[in-house]
């Protein structure tokens, strides 16, 4: 890619294999990928594609089987649970299909839990909660509960969420898919918004037209990069 | 993590879940409960008991048919001795030559007392004395006088009154008035000094009367034995007279070598360590009931928390992608399922402090006026100790899976 910045995800080679039984299952086969810093990357695929591994891994959620993983030039193939957990608290802001919003918490205090895991002062938490959603524009909204808002508000929540701690990548799995359309663009245009101040978004989806918002589209089928192509329709914003 | 919302987090868990949540803290709670509740009762028991035990007097024993606490199947065997009688008493009075000090009452319950003006509850005790009572045992007159040797041996109709009967003379002097039991009537002669209460039971509501007339009227149908005390001259004579006075005893039975006693003798000291064993046997009942409905209770955190971990993996799954590490999520639930115990922990510990403090004070209402309630500190702090122990011991396995779950996993659960 043509940016200027850093490569902040360096995959080679990996391979995810799972042991159904006697049966082994290939869910990625010798991919690559390499994600620099503000890209605006689709990953898209049918299902078994191995697309959704290939985001649990990116999400540091689960380690290769083979090949190496570089985060920030860190060699996560190799960590400990706990190492990923910090990795996941430091760079990656999670923003899920189904919101994953903690239902007895306020928006706020969803908000606050990332910086809690990271040991930051009660003070500097709220601080950086409520600023971060200011930048959703839930200002007004700080104290509902999920169930007092929305779905679109509450995918806001999440995605205030995800920003709070500063991520180096926000990664996010059908974002719009629990969502109308018109609040689907709504959101669609807010990750439009965050790239454009600068923020790494790397959006799973099978849907083009969520895809589209991106401006290069990884491909996956079989466990393998089918095409990985620079977006040509994304909106110039 | 804030412990904070580790606690609110239980304490929403256990209000989404009323009814588990109750049974569960209830268990707990039954398990401190006990231990509170005995613990405060029998130490606000013990601390007066020494002191108030019984009416026998210092350097005192007393000789009975069967031991005045029984514990055990061996009633039957207490049930065939031989009757203590007045004449075994004045056989002993008539061979120790260590004292003569020798007193024989008998005791019979549930009488009511009239007077002129009033009738008491039927619950007075009836003692039938003889004229050495007052010397032997540790009761005192307050005034009037006590009985002569003439009236207890012909049986006059004379009494003395406990001062729990005084409000049945509407404030008048009892002395020289007449009372009335089961169709006999006497002519009051004295009143006791106010002794207060062992055990809730109340020893001013009671009426003496002289033995040989106790025993032509009011000697219980089923247990006619009499009681003996007998007191040695001094602080040391006390074993030379506890060995004459058993000696004698199993002479005037004609007992041989080979076989035990028939009857009991206690030094009044005796006596008290019967009344601390039966406390101290409380106290071991309700610890082990408590410790053991403790464990079960723990039982009930444990499957508690795993129902809870269950119902929450989605929830530990998002914790676990927004960077919570293994202990983080471990502490979050060991918090909340020692928040569980000590909330259960809790409502014993105030249900055993009303229990025993309301015990406290009907009995110092009734009976004994000079009773302090005691803390039961220790019991307080070993609940405590104890709830933590068991939400952490119980807590920990739901804990420790709720740690290691495969936030991929977790997330995808439904």
């Amino acid at each position: 890619m043509e940016s200027d910045s850093t490569a902040i995800i360096q995959i080679e080679n990996i391979a995810k294999v799972y042991e159904m039984g006697e049966e082994q299952v290939h869910a990625l086969r010798d991919v690559s990928l390499t994600i620099n810093g503000n890209e605006y990357i689709a990953l898209m695929g049918p299902s078994g594609s191995g697309k959704s591994t290939l985001m649990n891994m990116l999400g540091c959620l689960d380690t290769p089987s083979s090949g190496s993983y570089l985060f920030k030039g860190e060699n996560v193939s190799e960590m400990s649970d706990d190492d990923l957990a910090e990795i996941r608290n430091r760079e990656i802001g999670f923003v899920f299909q189904t919101f994953n919003l903690l239902p007895r918490a306020s928006a706020l205090q969803n908000v606050e839990l990332p910086l809690v895991y990271s040991g930051m002062s009660k003070r500097d938490r709220l601080d950086r909660a409520a600023d971060a959603l200011h930048r959703v524009g839930l200002d007004n909204r700080m104290d509902h509960r999920p169930n007092e808002l929305s779905g679109g508000q509450r995918q806001r929540v999440a995605i205030a969420r995800a920003l709070v701690t500063d991520p180096a990548i926000i990664l996010a799995d059908e974002p719009t898919g629990n969502l109308d359309s018109r609040t689907g663009q709504d959101i669609m245009g807010l990750f439009d918004e965050l790239w454009k101040a600068g923020n790494t978004i790397i959006l799973v989806t099978h849907e083009e037209d969520i895809a589209r918002h991106a401006h290069r589209i990884v491909r996956l089928r079989d466990g393998k990069v089918e095409s990985d192509t620079e977006n040509a329709h994304a909106p110039l914003v | 993590m804030h412990v904070i919302e580790s606690i609110i987090m239980a304490l929403a868990s256990v209000r989404s879940h009323m009814l588990r949540s109750s049974l569960t803290l209830l268990s707990i709670g039954i398990g401190v409960f006990a231990i509170i509740a005995s613990s405060g009762i029998t130490g606000t028991l013990t601390q007066t008991l020494s002191s108030q035990l019984a009416d026998l007097g210092e350097n005192s024993m007393l000789i009975q048919r069967t031991p005045t606490l029984q514990f055990g199947g061996n009633w039957r065997k207490y049930q065939s001795r031989p009757d203590l009688t007045p004449e075994i008493a004045r056989g002993l009075r008539h061979q120790m030559t260590t004292t003569q000090l020798i007193s024989v009452s008998n005791t019979s319950n549930g009488y009511t007392v009239e007077t002129t003006a009033d009738a008491s509850n039927p619950d007075v005790a009836v003692i039938g004395i003889d004229d050495l009572y007052f010397q032997v045992n540790a009761v005192s007159l307050q005034q009037g006088r006590s009985f002569t040797e003439q009236e207890v041996t012909l049986g006059s109709n004379v009494a003395i009154i406990g001062t729990d009967l005084l409000p049945l003379f509407n404030g008048t002097s009892p002395l020289g008035q007449r009372i009335k039991i089961r169709n006999q009537e006497f002519i009051v002669v004295g009143v006791l000094e106010r002794k207060g209460g062992v055990l809730g039971q109340s020893q001013d509501n009671r009426v003496l009367l002289p033995l040989s007339i106790f025993i032509k009227y009011y000697s219980s149908r089923w247990d006619t034995s009499v009681d003996i005390a007998i007191k040695a001259y001094g602080k040391d004579a006390v074993s030379a007279t506890f060995e004459e006075a058993v000696g004698i005893m199993r002479g005037l039975r004609d007992l041989k070598p080979w076989q035990e006693n028939d009857f009991e003798i206690d030094l009044n000291e005796a006596l008290a360590g019967q009344f601390n064993n039966l406390s101290a046997a409380i106290v071991v009942v309700a610890w082990v009931s408590g410790i053991g409905a403790l464990l079960a209770a723990g039982i009930g955190i444990m499957n508690m928390m795993l129902v809870s971990v269950k119902e929450r993996t989605r929830e530990i799954g998002v914790r676990k992608a927004l960077g919570a590490k293994r202990r983080w999520i471990t502490r979050q639930f060991l918090i909340e399922s020692i928040t569980l115990c000590q909330l259960g922990g809790f409502t014993g510990v105030l249900g055993g402090l009303a229990v025993s403090y309301s015990a406290t004070l009907l009995v110092r209402s009734s009976a004994l006026p000079s009773l302090s309630f005691v803390w039961p500190l220790e019991a307080i702090i070993f609940s405590v100790v104890a709830c933590t122990v068991i939400g952490v011991g119980f807590g920990f396995y739901p804990a420790w899976k709720a740690a290691r779950l495969d936030p991929i996993e977790a997330l995808r659960y439904e």
